[in-house]
């Protein structure tokens, strides 16, 4: 590990148990939401975490900051331990590395004003000390990302989707940490706005080398802010490298996939547009495919993709692109053959069954 | 043509906040016909949201005043009594909820909330509404649906929440379908498969959506007809071709501008910041008298803008039945 790197992951996990019915609530496998990351965050950088909805970007967000309980590996935050910390120096640690939250409407106290809500982590830390310094540092904050300062008396419920979503911002901006999870924080904000908050943050980490996981499904969106890009997939990092590489030379599959499918502003455009639509639904992160997980959606797999469990490893023009994938040689984990469970329907099968799309019964 | 499923004439909603009364929406007209996709776009805080709460009956009545007409189906909802507009909810008009979390229940799995949402307007069994459940949950592409039925909202995530707040929408095959920021969490693929769900429905049962987002690449995908907000006025409306390909309104034509392009090739480190509409919107307890644009706007292009209201006028070429409409002063020529 080189010291310019503020965060690492090593084979991290977060398994959830999965409840059966019934009254004994026994639990019968598990969810394999994040399962055996390996990742560096540099100092100063922002990295870009893309890929489709379940496959693990909230949790793995979360897990990092210790948000939820990881069941294996280990995290460690400049040098620190995160894995191995007690309350009093996961506090400190909260303080350094902050979240902005998905769901903007649920991580609001709909009893408190915005200003009590931005304060709330300066009072927590006990930074900007008297009540004059602290209303100043809130308005500041405020106009920062774009809301007037006269808000900071409101309720939550007075806001708009897109506003939520600012007051959110600006209260994980408040401790002036050192690393910062965006979750999806653009999602429901219009263009200018969205346009907005990535200047606002690209001018943050000028200014105060914040580094930056900045979690999208929205690749353009990332292209613009990330200085690289990992992309997941059930669990796993499949494709990580620099953001011109991995966004123009995408070396997975999967990532070219889910580059094609970008819808484009322009009608005429977008209603030609080719598109590699992937076949079949995501599996489920509680019956994760053997091999390459990737494969039973892969127009490209062949023999040795159930077989072999694929590492990262180099590919492209650029240094620092690594990929998953049997096509850049076969490189991973041969599976085990002897305790070959039963793979059950794969995604493609359920997609061909037949729907009935919208009727009554 | 055939009657419209849904005539919106000349919508207001009040709301009363300690600061005074806030103008939140202020005269929007707009009709959606069967099997028509109308996407609503504009600023945030310009009132889209509120616009379709209002028509739900689902703003607080003790400081919302909403006026003006709405007629589903030819029954003004806004005159309908509390039980009948709950009656219509479902089969009338589903909605998705810009907000997933705080719009399903937390204490029921995923699977009670459609069953319970199907039974109140259908006469079936538990398990045929539980087989329906499923049959949904698959179609708006939850992995693993027969196991999904029985999970908690938290145990999802974000995509997963908002997938079943769209098969809740859809299971009672709704005349009207309103989608508040239904996709935005959804990665392309999804999107691209809910859409097919909804086109579906559209063309079996002649459902006329609503469809609220930010996304234009979306709007140019899947919408007829597009309506712009500003301030809580509709400052342009028209096919998606006239407003995205020839925007007229100086704020439609900055929405577009202000957009990153996937095309652009990215410099190594030397990116330039992006395009943004400079300045706030204004407060709707403070509008301004003439454009509400006026203040932020780089055009400017006449005398009457800061003082006179401009009225919603036809501009450029459309058709009688398909008008393209902006409220601006400003002409043609001035970019
Ligand atoms: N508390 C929990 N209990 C059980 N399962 C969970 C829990 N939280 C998340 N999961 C499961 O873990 C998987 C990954 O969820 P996560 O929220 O990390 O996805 P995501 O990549 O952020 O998706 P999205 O883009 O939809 O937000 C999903 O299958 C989800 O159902
Ligand atoms: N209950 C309320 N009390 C006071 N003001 C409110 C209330 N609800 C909404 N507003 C205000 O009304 C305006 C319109 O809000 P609305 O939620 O409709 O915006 P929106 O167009 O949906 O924005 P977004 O794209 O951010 O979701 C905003 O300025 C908001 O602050
Ligand atoms: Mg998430
Ligand atoms: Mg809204």
């Amino acid at each position: 590990m080189t010291d310019d790197v503020l965060l690492s992951a090593r084979g991290l996990e977060v398994h959830f148990p999965i409840r059966s019915g019934g009254v004994f609530r026994r639990s019968s496998g598990a969810v394999r939401a994040v399962d055996g990351v390996d990742l560096d965050i540099r100092r100063g950088e922002t990295l870009g975490l893309v890929g489709e909805s379940g496959c693990g970007k909230s949790t793995l967000g979360n897990a990092l900051l210790r948000l939820v309980e990881p069941t294996g590996g280990t995290v460690t935050f400049d040098g620190i331990d995160v894995t191995a910390l007690g309350r009093r120096e996961l506090r400190e640690l909260r303080r350094r590395a902050g979240m902005v939250f998905q769901d903007p409407f649920a991580s609001l106290d709909p009893r408190r004003t915005v200003a009590q809500t931005v304060s709330e982590p300066l009072e927590v830390h006990g930074l900007h000390g008297d009540r004059r310094e602290r209303a100043a540092r809130v308005s500041e904050l405020l106009e920062l990302v774009g809301l007037d300062p006269a808000v900071a008396d409101r309720y939550p419920h007075e806001f708009s989707g897109g506003q939520r979503q600012r007051v959110g911002i600006a209260r994980a901006l408040a401790g002036e940490p050192d690393f910062l999870v965006c979750d999806e924080a653009i999602a429901s904000l219009d263009v200018s706005v969205q346009a907005q908050v990535l200047n606002l943050l690209r001018r943050l980490q000028r200014r105060l080398g914040l580094t930056l996981l900045f979690i999208s499904h929205d690749l353009s969106a990332v292209r613009h802010v990330a200085d690289r890009i990992a992309v997941m997939y059930l669990g796993r990092v499949v494709e990580i490298g620099p953001a011109a590489a991995v966004g123009g030379d995408p070396q997975m599959p999967y990532t070219q996939a889910l580059l094609s499918a970008v819808p484009v502003p322009h009608p005429e455009l977008e209603r030609s547009r080719k598109r590699t639509v992937l076949r079949g639904d995501v599996p489920s992160p509680a019956a994760v495919p053997t091999g390459c997980r990737f494969r039973t959606r892969c127009p490209s797999a062949f023999e040795p993709c159930p077989d072999v469990d694929p590492a990262l490893q180099p590919v492209g023009q650029v240094d620092g692109h690594l990929a998953a994938c049997h096509l850049h040689g076969v490189v991973g984990t041969p599976v085990a053959r002897e305790d070959d469970a039963p793979e059950g329907p794969t995604p493609a099968d359920a997609a061909r069954a037949p729907r009935r799309a919208g009727r009554a019964h | 043509m055939s009657a419209p499923v849904l005539e919106v004439e000349d919508l207001r909603v009040r709301l009363r906040t300690p600061r005074g009364t806030a103008h939140v929406v202020n005269g929007l007209d707009y009709t959606v016909g069967p099997g028509e996709t109308v996407a609503v776009v504009g600023e945030s805080g310009s009132g889209k949201s509120v616009s379709v709460l209002a028509l739900m009956g689902l703003l607080p009545s003790g400081s919302a005043t909403v006026t003006g007409r709405a007629l589903l189906q030819g029954e003004d909802l806004l005159a309908m009594s509390p039980d009948r507009l709950r009656r219509v909810r479902g089969p009338g008009m589903g909605m998705v909820f810009q907000d997933p979390m705080t719009s399903l229940n937390p204490v029921l799995t995923v699977g009670r909330q459609l069953v319970e949402g199907i039974r109140a307007h259908q006469r079936v069994s538990k398990q045929a509404a539980r087989a329906r459940a499923v049959e949904l949950l698959a179609e708006v592409g939850l992995p693993d649906p027969a196991r999904a039925v029985d999970r908690y909202p938290h145990e999802l995530s974000g995509g997963m929440r908002q997938r079943v707040m769209i098969a809740i929408a859809l299971s009672n095959s709704p005349a009207l379908l309103v989608a508040d920021e239904a996709t935005t969490a959804l990665d392309v693929t999804v999107q691209a498969q809910i859409i097919d769900l909804v086109e579906r429905l559209q063309s079996e049962h002649g459902t006329g959506v609503i469809w609220i987002t930010h996304d234009l690449g979306v709007v140019a995908g899947i919408a007829d007809r597009v309506l712009v907000m500003y301030g809580g006025r509709c400052v342009e409306d028209g096919t998606v071709d006239d407003v995205l390909d020839r925007p007229r309104h100086p704020y439609t034509r900055g929405l577009l501008g202000a957009l990153p392009d996937l095309a652009e090739p990215l410099a190594d480190g030397s990116r330039r910041d992006l395009a943004t509409i400079p300045g706030v919107p204004p407060p709707p307890t403070d509008l301004p008298p003439g454009c509400v644009f006026w203040p932020r706007c780089p055009v400017r292009g006449d005398a009457r803008c800061e003082t006179e209201q401009p009225p919603l006028t036809v501009v450029g070429s459309g058709s009688a039945a398909l008008p393209h409409r902006a409220a601006t002063w400003c002409g043609e020529d001035s970019r």
